[in-house]
């Protein structure tokens, strides 16, 4: 028995069977005695083709697995996220952003990375002028949400949706159990699953804090003519360590919720473009979904009842 | 003004008054030079009618470690007797130089001192500024660990007190002035402690020992140390916890607007908060933080908290919790958070490996 061709020796045999037409049989017997020779100076070579061909055979079956799971899924797009809230979005990240930058070094001054950022705002008097900005950025966030979820009937709607009920609970307990086995059954998401509210409230909290301790500290000078400095004192305590809570939230927690989990890698392009597939909506919204589609088939149903009566 | 000062020498024994003959040998001098300088009463008088003595007390310099040396040895510039008015100072570098024959001491820090405020402003002409015999000692001079020495650590307050009056009146006041002056301990800062020896700066610059952002280096080469803060019965540590409020920040940031130790606890009226003298006093600190430039306008709410708070210790009161709070808060969010990434991750790479040995 001759041992197995290597990759190598596969190679070569096909391609002397494709350029000199060889029968399988000489080529391979070739190749067998060529490849010795050749190993050498074609090692990268065909450890690349072998990586080219592994990638391939895994890009076809991932295209093979994802039209499995869209069969019979129609390809038409949700608007999960209106303009306004992605608006909303966008300028209490980048806030966020710079309020991260110039805020968390304070925290960590000790370290040359603090006063490397510092310097990058400019040193110590510009850059808290920076960080005031940004708040100010994030306050009118504050006061526009507010706004928003008062005054607009979308606000009104998406608000009710994000109040956490005793259906969330039991999704958490229900998706615990699906992480460890323990059942199949995974829990069916309405428009806002535990994950999104938590965030949501997460980020309610965050802001009181933030804006109340940052609004102490920013005008200390006015508020100390009305309190005692221990109030000022825990306003700065809580807005280090909220701050500090923030961004591991944000860093660790949003972060591999939208970019770095397998299944939203490099992102979920949402927050860009307010848009989700029928397919991520039955996923992670089924209940959203079947309710758009029960009001669709109503709807349908309405004004399609004269319809059916002519035909 | 030293040209114009007219002298006045007032019992010159006539003898001694031979103009235009030969110079007089000088040897012995200490002898001849007494001739003048031994009488109490030899004095010169400025156009202004202010008296100066001349009187020359033999005994300092005859215990002094100079004791060996002859006066024309230091006022090298004299070179016949009676001399004129307006000598040159003594220049100690006749002697204290790197291998000079004499066995002098060498380790003279001229560098530092040419580099300090004294030496550029004596460089400069100003002959107020100090040279080394105004701090050391003229006739006097001892050895530095001499109790004696002007220079020793309990009687520079007095030395440089001599120009620096305002502050060694409030130094003398101040718990370091009390605790050395009178209470003799060698804990307690004297004027070199702080400052330096020969390399004094202004304040106002970086380098100097008690800029604004080296101020609290310098401190804490005392108060930086828990266990000298207990023996004094400083609760907390004030340099660390300095280090950590927003004016401590900023100035390690190089800052120098913002509140230093000496801002609020002055220079050198250092007082404990009890005293009712103290800058730091509560019933001070609305005029000590609302300082032109600082907190304007402060009110007695400025002092209703505790000061240089650490939360991490029970001392802090209130802010102690609130830091308990939130360090209970993050670190069982963030697990809970880890927990259910590593969770989904787990799962889902569990999935992917199902899939893929189903589909192969």
């Amino acid at each position: 028995m001759s041992e197995p061709p290597t990759p190598l020796e596969e190679a070569i045999a096909r391609e002397l069977s494709d350029t000199h037409a060889l029968s399988p049989e000489e080529a391979s017997a070739r190749a067998a005695r060529m490849a010795p020779e050749l190993r050498p100076r074609f090692a990268t070579w065909v450890r690349r083709e072998l990586v080219l061909q592994r990638r391939n055979e895994r890009r076809a079956r991932r295209a093979a697995a994802a039209a499995a799971a869209t069969e019979g899924v129609p390809a038409e797009e949700f608007q999960r996220l209106s303009l306004n809230l992605r608006l909303q979005h966008g300028l209490m990240a980048l806030s966020v952003i710079f309020l991260i930058l110039t805020g968390l070094p304070l925290k960590f001054h000790e370290h040359g990375w603090a006063r490397f950022l510092i310097g990058v705002f400019g040193g110590p008097d510009t850059s808290p002028i920076v960080h005031r900005v940004a708040a100010t950025g994030l306050a009118v966030v504050a006061v526009w949400h507010m706004l928003y979820i008062v005054f607009t009937r979308e606000g009104r709607q998406n608000f009710k949706l994000l109040l956490p009920g005793p259906k969330d609970a039991v999704d958490v307990y229900t998706q615990i159990r699906y992480y460890l086995g323990k059942t199949d059954e995974r829990p069916r998401f309405d428009r806002f699953s535990y994950v999104e509210k938590f965030d949501y409230w997460a980020v309610y909290w965050g802001m009181v804090i933030m804006i109340g301790s940052g609004t102490l500290l920013w005008f200390t000078e006015f508020f100390l003519r009305f309190v005692p400095k221990w109030v000022t004192d825990i306003a700065k305590e809580a807005h280090s360590d909220e701050a500090l809570l923030a961004t591991l939230a944000i860093v660790i927690w949003h972060f591999y919720n939208v970019h770095l989990n397998p299944h939203k890698f490099p992102m979920n392009k949402t927050f860009l473009t307010g848009k989700i597939s029928a397919r991520e909506m039955i996923e992670e919204h089924p209940l959203e979904y079947e309710r758009i589609m029960r009001a669709r088939a109503e709807a349908s149903a309405r004004d399609g009842e004269p319809a059916g009566g002519q035909s | 003004m030293r040209r114009a000062a007219l002298a006045v020498v007032l019992a010159a024994p006539a003898a001694l008054a031979q103009p235009g003959g030969p110079p007089p040998p000088v040897a012995p001098v200490l002898r001849q030079c007494g001739i003048c300088h031994s009488r109490p009463e030899f004095k010169v008088v400025a156009e202004d009618g202010t008296a100066r003595s001349l009187y020359v007390d033999e005994r300092p310099l005859a215990a002094s470690v100079h004791a060996r040396w002859q006066c024309v040895d230091c006022h090298a510039d004299i070179a016949a007797i009676p001399h004129p008015a307006g000598l040159a100072p003594v220049n100690c570098q006749r002697c204290h130089f790197p291998g000079n024959p004499v066995g002098a001491p060498e380790d003279v820090n001229y560098e530092g001192y040419t580099k300090s405020v004294h030496g550029r402003l004596r460089l400069a002409g100003n002959t107020r500024a100090p040279l080394c015999q105004d701090c050391h000692g003229g006739h006097d001079v001892a050895k530095r660990d001499d109790p004696a020495s002007h220079t020793g650590k309990r009687r520079q307050p007095e030395t440089c007190g001599r120009c620096h009056l305002e502050v060694f009146a409030q130094y003398r006041e101040s718990v370091h002035g009390q605790a050395l002056l009178a209470r003799n301990n060698q804990d307690a800062p004297s004027c070199s402690n702080c400052h330096g020896e020969h390399n004094i700066l202004p304040p106002k610059e970086t380098a100097s020992e008690v800029s604004a952002t080296h101020i609290p280096e310098t401190c804490s080469n005392c108060h930086g140390s828990m266990e000298f803060n207990t023996r004094y019965e400083i609760p907390v540590n004030p340099v660390k916890t300095f280090k950590h409020s927003f004016h401590g920040i900023a100035n390690e940031l190089g800052s120098t607007r913002v509140a230093n130790c000496a801002s609020c606890h002055t220079a050198h009226a250092v007082l404990p908060p009890a005293d009712p003298r103290s800058s730091v006093n509560p019933a001070n600190i609305p005029a000590t933080c609302g300082k032109t430039g600082c907190h304007e306008g402060a009110n007695a709410n400025y002092a209703r908290g505790r000061f240089h708070v650490d939360p991490s210790s029970r001392d802090a009161g209130v802010i102690y919790w609130v830091a308990l709070f939130f360090k209970v808060l993050t670190i069982s969010t963030m697990a809970g958070l880890i927990g259910h990434i590593l969770l989904d991750l787990s799962k889902k790479l569990r999935h992917a490996r199902n899939a893929e040995s189903h589909r192969e």
